[in-house]
């Protein structure tokens, strides 16, 4: 296959993949059910009596009262799901959110792996620059010497 | 200034992990049980279920009086431990000339169990069932036991989260009787 | 009396271990110093053994203690039951604190012995006798937690005659009986290449040679390791009820951890073979990778992940986290004292190639178990700074994970096709067309199947990419050199790769479509949901002397009934609900019993699962296991290799007899 038939080909495989997957995540997918809710935002909040499971995970009593009421309050359809999650947390106090608020030091747990991504692709991309700059540098004085040293003496030995 | 890396990176390390350790092993004894709650001088959620007796049972109803709701189960120890208190405290109201009302919530329960239990250690009072745990996130008790007061208007006084130690809910009762004046 | 046995069986390992590090120790001076001591070399042997045997019996004790209701044993009060079938009471001798230190022990002193069988030709070289020590040493300490604080034959309370058994959730499986030791024999097992590792680092050989040496002992206990984690995914969805595979919980991500970092191990081991390149890093994950299973134990086992304060209540916690302190900080004195000696001569030349791949592969990895730990413990860490309980759960790692996971499914799909040292475009482009073209199938087929989200679908996508381009380089193989193509480190990899693809795939499927429904039945009306059909044929009781359960036998689509239940373990007052799953190919109908429910009524309400693509999480699962154990087959037969750069680093006498000359 020539090289510009590939690139053509490239071209084209880019293009339908941008296209496929601008389709499949704009595309509807379909009415979300009671039960998909009530399953979405007992994932969202946890068991106050478990180790960090989440309402969804957990059988203890305490999460299927829970679990209880969000279906209860899902199919009386007054509250959106932020708001049935701020009810919850309104009676059980901050030790039932599954997701770490973004204020204060909870904060941190989100931004400290992003923190710590960037520096590391910084810190390779440093190391790709020195590497590349000792490249072009070339054998350093010390190393001439030593091949020289060795030359002069192979020379002495054969004569 | 290479030869120094190693050992810069290595301490950089160290440092973190002495303070990750430090974290671990410097941890204060916990603090005595955060008894608060957002519903504390807030109206009391709705209450509307049964007694085991099949009677109804509506809080809103309850108005004019204080209102003394402990979140029970027959097989947790701290809740047998204070039943003394609670027969105590019930007895102790008789002879008030506006008696708190003393209702216990079955969380997690069976009714036969729950009848049981009383029928062996006594106390006359109502039991409230909570079959799927409405009542009990309607206050945010998620363990038992809890003691809720709820003064004649219907408005949340007081959570004891825990067992009750000897006297604490009638000075408790006492005082907040005073403090409201009613 | 079975308790002094036991004990005083722990108390000869104690000793043995001592024995053994101390002989190993001055055996590897002696030689150091040049001044060999061949009767002292000989003890570590019949150590290695003694401490063995010692852990052997203890076992078969504590077996015949549990398995003979022995209720004079405080833990077999806590654990043991007449009820409990004679396989579960088995089983139950690792189900709590102190029975599995005493596996982790009988699998420790396994492998030092193991370790030493496979050094003996080699006996007199001094870096064996070193990394014996380092053996000895762990071993000594786990001994000594067994023999101490998790001791598991104290006496019990007298008069006892019954106990309440182990958590009904583990009398329910079979899994039970292999999930712990696999896991057990993968943690434990990197002992080996750590111990190895410290070895190089003291006697400044941190060439290539203990490296290849000690492949195959890294390769099994990942292989281990990975299969373990999936046999605890399979229990959770068989066992659990919750319908899923993976919680986040501190248990599990204690297991991941290690897993992660050993993955980028045996990844990044292949540039220090090849080219001399990443010693620091692979000394680091391999520390790394070893001391995240003992915090990982010391998470799980010390009850600080329930409250930080009870962290002072629990024994052995404190011995945990000292040993973690002092394997890290010996760990990083040694690699800071010997860091001139790490230095690469060569360097990365270009980003694009495959010493760039596995760099990034590192980089991932490492994030991705920096991100777990830090989700683990954060908890921890606001607690005791602000005493006031925060929790961190699946919508975290999820969010962090997703992200990394596409990385690294982009990463193995364009590295098994990258030439060492510099790739051109034009390489590239020839390289991953047939791979981009499957990948572009597989996202084609996935949108007509109707699946939506960017975060599957880059998955399925790049997941095709990355399976392209394994069976790419399976095909080449094979058609090189016949069936050897499927063996070795190479071909055996890029199976365990179509693994790991499949398991992201059905992964990301089952995360993102799982449909459930909750069906009130009522015998003889069927119910529907999602194109199948419910139907309640009988609720059935079934009474056993350990347990009464309800069965609600429903028909799927009018074919053979499935039986979710729910069981109440008559003893310790207990309800464990258990599921019944229709596997298929395409998806699994799981079905769950949710209570109240009555035998007679005619009525019960299920809850109904459809979940996609499970069946090749498992399959997946299998593959991976497989692929390693093609791996360990030796493969082509690799030049030795001939850059200088990647020979043993001389010791210092050697270095001035040369420059002297």
């Amino acid at each position: 296959m020539s090289a510009r038939v590939r690139a053509s080909l490239w071209v084209l495989l880019a293009a339908a993949f941008a296209g496929l997957l601008a389709f499949g995540t704009l595309r509807e997918s379909g009415p979300l059910s009671q039960q998909d809710r009530i399953d979405s935002i007992s994932r969202r909040l946890a068991c106050p009596t478990c180790s960090g499971e989440s309402i969804y995970v957990s059988r203890a009593a305490a999460a299927e009262s829970i679990y209880a009421e969000i279906a209860r309050q899902v199919s009386d359809g007054q509250r959106n799901d932020d708001e049935i999650i701020a009810y919850i947390e309104s009676r059980f106090g901050g030790q039932v959110l599954l997701v770490p608020r973004a204020t204060g030091i909870d904060a941190v747990v989100w931004a400290l792996p992003v923190a710590v991504f960037v520096a590391s692709l910084a810190v390779l991309g440093m190391a790709f620059a020195r590497w590349r700059r000792r490249e072009q540098s070339g054998p350093s004085n010390a190393d001439r010497q030593l091949v020289s040293d060795a030359l002069t003496n192979e020379a002495g030995k054969e004569s | 200034m290479r030869r120094r890396v190693a050992p810069i990176v290595a301490s950089f390390v160290g440092v973190v992990m002495v303070a990750f350790l430090w974290v671990l092993v410097s941890a204060e004894p916990n603090a005595p049980d955060d008894a608060f709650s957002p519903l504390v001088g807030q109206p009391a959620p709705a209450v509307v279920t049964t007694t085991l007796d099949d009677a109804p049972f509506d809080l809103a109803r309850r108005k004019g009086s204080w209102v003394v709701l402990n979140f029970f189960n027959s097989t947790c120890v701290p809740c047998i431990n204070e039943h003394d208190e609670l027969l105590a405290f019930a007895a102790a109201q008789q002879d008030e000339e506006n008696p708190a009302e003393m209702y216990t919530v079955v969380n997690d329960d069976s009714d036969e169990a729950v009848t049981e239990f009383f029928a062996a250690n006594g106390g006359e009072w109502p039991k409230l069932r909570d079959p799927d745990g409405a009542v009990a996130v309607a206050f945010g008790v998620a363990r038992v036991p809890e003691t809720w007061l709820i003064d004649p208007n219907g408005v949340v006084r007081l959570r004891i989260a825990g067992e009750l130690t000897p006297s604490l809910l009638d000075e408790q009762l006492a005082s907040l009787r005073t403090a409201f004046g009613i | 009396m079975i308790g002094a046995i036991g004990r005083a069986l722990l108390l000869v390992g104690v000793v043995g271990s001592l024995f053994g590090a101390i002989a190993a120790f001055s055996a590897a001076r002696a030689k150091q110093i040049n001044n060999p001591n061949e009767s002292v070399a000989r003890l570590v042997p019949r150590f290695a053994w003694l401490a063995f045997g010692a852990a052997v019996l203890a076992f078969v004790t504590m077996e015949w203690a549990m398995v003979t209701r022995d209720f004079s044993l405080a833990y077999v009060q806590k654990v043991g039951s007449t009820a409990t079938p004679t396989l579960y009471n088995l089983a139950a001798v690792w189900s709590a604190l102190e029975g599995s230190i005493l596996l982790w022990v009988l699998v420790l002193a396994g492998y030092v012995v193991g370790v030493y069988h496979w050094l003996r030709r080699k006996r007199d070289d001094e870096l064996g006798l070193w990394a014996m020590g380092v053996m000895f040493v762990v071993s000594l300490f786990f001994f000594l937690i067994s023999f101490g604080p998790a001791n598991p034959f104290a006496a019990g309370a007298p008069g006892v005659t019954d106990g309440p058994g182990p958590n009904p959730l583990l009398q329910n499986h079979i899994l039970v009986m292999f999930h712990p030791p696999m896991l057990y024999l993968g943690y434990v097992g990197f002992t080996v290449p750590f111990a190895f590792a410290i070895a190089a680092l003291i006697t400044g050989r941190v060439g290539e040679g203990w490296l290849l040496a000690t492949r195959r002992w890294t390769l099994v206990s990942w292989g281990f390791l990975t299969f373990g984690i999936v046999l605890g995914g399979w229990w959770s969805y068989e066992v659990l009820g919750w319908s899923g595979v993976w919680a986040w919980d501190p248990v599990e991500n204690a297991s991941l951890l290690p897993w992660l970092t050993g993955t980028a191990y045996i990844h990044s081991v292949l540039v220090q073979e090849r080219r001399g390149m990443l010693r620091v890093w692979n000394l680091s994950l391999l520390v790394a990778t070893f001391s995240l299973t003992i915090l990982g134990t010391f998470l799980t086992r010390s009850g600080v992940l329930n409250s930080v304060h009870a962290f002072s209540e629990s024994d052995i916690g404190p011995w945990l986290l000292t040993f973690f302190a002092v394997i890290v900080v010996v760990s990083i004195g040694l690699i800071g004292w010997r860091g001139d000696r790490l230095h690469a001569p060569g360097s990365i030349d270009s980003p694009i190639s495959r010493e760039g791949a596995f760099l990034a592969n590192n980089v991932l990895l490492s994030v991705f178990a920096f991100v777990v730990l830090l989700g683990t413990v954060f908890p921890l860490v606001v607690e005791a700074l602000q005493s006031r309980t925060i929790v961190v759960g699946e919508p975290f790692f999820d969010r962090m994970s997703i992200p990394i996971g596409i990385a690294i499914l982009t990463i193995m799909a364009i590295a098994p096709v990258l030439p060492w040292r510099k790739a051109s475009g034009e390489l590239l482009s020839q390289r991953l067309l047939w791979p981009a073209i499957f990948g572009m199938v597989a996202l084609l087929v996935s949108v007509l199947v109707g699946a939506t989200g960017l975060a599957p679908l880059l998955t399925f996508a790049l997941g095709g990419f990355a399976a392209g381009s394994a069976l790419r380089q399976i095909a080449l193989a094979s058609r090189r050199q016949g069936w050897r193509g499927f063996v070795g480190r190479a071909n055996g990899g890029m199976i365990v790769h179509l693994g790991v693809i499949l398991m992201s795939v059905a992964l990301a499927a089952s995360n993102s479509y799982t449909h459930s429904q909750e069906l009130d039945l009522v015998q003889g009306r069927p119910a529907s949901f999602s194109g199948h059909t419910f139907e309640l044929v009988d609720v059935v009781e079934e009474t056993t002397d350990r347990s009464v359960s309800v069965k609600a036998l429903v028909s799927i689509d009018g074919g053979q009934a499935y039986a979710p239940a729910i069981t109440r373990f008559t003893k310790i007052g207990m309800n464990v609900g258990t599921p019944s799953v229709r596997t298929g190919l395409a998806k699994d109908i799981y079905l769950t019993l949710e209570p109240p429910v009555r035998q007679d009524s005619g009525e019960a309400r299920i809850k109904v699962f459809i979940k996609p693509m499970i069946l090749w999480l498992w399959v997946g699962g299998f593959m991976m296991a497989f692929g390693t154990l093609l791996a360990l087959f030796p493969g082509r037969r690799r030049r030795r290799a001939t850059d200088p750069v990647s020979a043993d680093v001389p010791l210092d006498s050697n270095l001035e007899e040369t420059a002297g000359r």
